[in-house]
């Protein structure tokens, strides 16, 4: 696992920005993957020096300003889903491929779990459960991550 | 602050066993704090919409980045579409060009009459909405809400509160707008009610949007009351929002419950968004227009009986037949 730098980071943060604001319709947008959230938490967990509560919680106020929803409510979610990650940022590392994806999905229903919370108590109405269904287009977004970047964990000794 | 640590010991981050800064519970706390005052903020008070505004503007850039390739996509699209189609479609144009004509005609007769007859009676004259065109650039973001996003914003002229109008009829009424794109809340949207008036009996009433379901609702009309499926619902101009008449939807269930005093009414909005791009920003009226009141020499001994011209009731829309579909 090489080490990496923040404009890296950036990069792939804005790259996953701009497939978060491209015009999703129809099914799109029931299927679309949190492009930031997953690259987001693959940084978390890859190089928390650089990537931390702080700039996940930009990243999320970032989500809530594009999408016109309440400021804070994406911002609470992906702060809570990197303190989580980061949590555990230890163990993590040493997880293999399918262990880590099992708990990269937990930190994905909890964000989601958590903007449904806050939308439900700002009086809007409940989607139904068709709103967890970008969890499984996010961890298919997260394995092309591992493809692209290589995976987060350390390889054992 | 933290930062500054950070870049500091950045070469020996893996070995860093004791300088991680703040622990990332103490971090969440402070980010959680942060966002539930963001929260309250934004939900109650008003100072954010400028900040709001400033990014919004500033992501313009890296939004026409994302919208490229649906624009190209749909370039080469219209660039294949078949000869016979557009043959097709072009004669379709034209017989409706002609029946516009033929209306637009009687329309102006009517309209000089009835301009005349307004000044006869001394009320103002009717006033034709200014427009702006748009086009959609995307059904919204966020799946909880009922809105699109426009390619019109305040630079272009577009302020909150005006009604957005396509061929068919209403859309939805813009609810922020920013400096190069504006937020439409379809009147599907729960938040969003509408005042309208049967076509057939003119009989008013309020609707509201049903969320989810895309059928907009007319409450607490009674059981008795004269609505049939079918009926066409249309503005009544009542709100000084939207001009009189535009078409708003068809009534398509009619339901009597024993144990509710009110039918409920369910009908669906007439206004196709999806099907086209194009639509209609009216501007509101002008202000000076609601205030305005005559203070005739009226007979001392009565009451002073405050005279409104009603300028909404004067705003039928012509402008219809022009928008392109």
């Amino acid at each position: 696992m090489r080490p990496v730098n923040i404009t890296t980071v950036l990069l792939t943060l804005i790259v996953a920005l701009t497939f978060q604001l491209y015009p999703w319709s129809g099914q799109g947008v029931i299927l679309r993957p949190d492009f930031l959230l997953v690259v987001t938490l693959y940084w978390v967990i890859r190089a928390p020096y650089l990537v931390n509560v702080g700039l996940s919680w930009f990243a999320g106020l970032i989500v809530d300003l594009s999408t016109g929803s309440l400021l804070g409510q994406h911002a609470l979610a992906f702060g809570f889903a990197a303190f989580l990650a980061l949590l555990y940022q230890r163990r993590l590392v040493l997880f293999n491929r399918w262990q880590l994806t099992i708990y990269i999905f937990a930190l994905l229903i909890a964000e989601r779990a958590i903007v449904l919370m806050l939308k439900l108590f700002a009086d809007y109405d409940n989607p139904g459960l068709s709103y967890f269904w970008p969890v499984i287009t996010s961890l298919i977004l997260w394995q092309l991550m591992v493809l692209m970047f290589g995976a987060p964990t350390r390889p054992r000794h | 602050m933290l930062k500054g640590v950070h870049q500091k010991l950045e070469p020996q981050e893996s070995v860093a066993f004791f300088v991680r800064g703040p622990s990332p519970f103490s971090r969440m706390m402070f980010f959680c704090a942060l966002s539930i005052v963001l929260m309250a903020v934004d939900s109650r008070l008003n100072y954010l919409a400028q900040f709001r505004q400033t990014f919004i503007a500033a992501l313009h850039p890296l939004e026409m980045v994302a919208n490229a390739p649906s624009e190209w996509g749909m370039n080469i699209r219209q660039y294949f579409t078949s000869h016979n189609r557009l043959l097709v479609e072009n004669q379709q144009l034209k017989q409706q060009a002609v029946e516009h004509k033929v209306m637009l005609q009687r329309l102006s007769t009517i309209e000089l009459e009835n301009s005349h007859l307004k000044t006869l009676l001394k009320g103002n004259a009717p006033l034709i909405p200014k427009a702006i065109l748009g086009e959609i650039l995307h059904m919204g973001r966020d799946p909880f809400s009922n809105v699109i996003v426009i390619n019109r914003g305040t630079q272009h002229g577009v302020k909150a509160g005006q009604a957005v109008v396509d061929a068919e009829g209403v859309v939805g009424q813009v609810t922020r707008a920013f400096p190069f794109s504006a937020e439409v809340t379809l009147i599907t949207d729960d938040n969003l009610s509408i005042p309208i008036q049967v076509e057939r009996n003119q009989l008013r009433a309020i609707a509201f949007g049903e969320g989810k379901s895309n059928t907009i609702d007319l409450p607490f009309l009674p059981t008795s009351v004269d609505i049939k499926v079918g009926d066409k619902l249309v503005t009544s101009g009542i709100d000084g929002v939207y001009p009189a008449g535009l078409a708003v939807a068809k009534v398509t269930q009619v339901r009597q419950s024993p144990d509710s005093p009110f039918a409920k009414i369910v009908s669906t909005p007439i206004a196709g968004v999806n099907n086209h791009l194009q639509l209609l920003i009216l501007s509101l009226p002008e202000p000076e227009m609601t205030i305005e009141e005559e203070n005739p020499p009226s007979a001392p001994a009565t009451p002073p009986v405050v005279t409104k011209p009603d300028p909404k009731l004067v705003a039928k829309p012509k402008l219809k037949p022009n928008a392109p579909r």
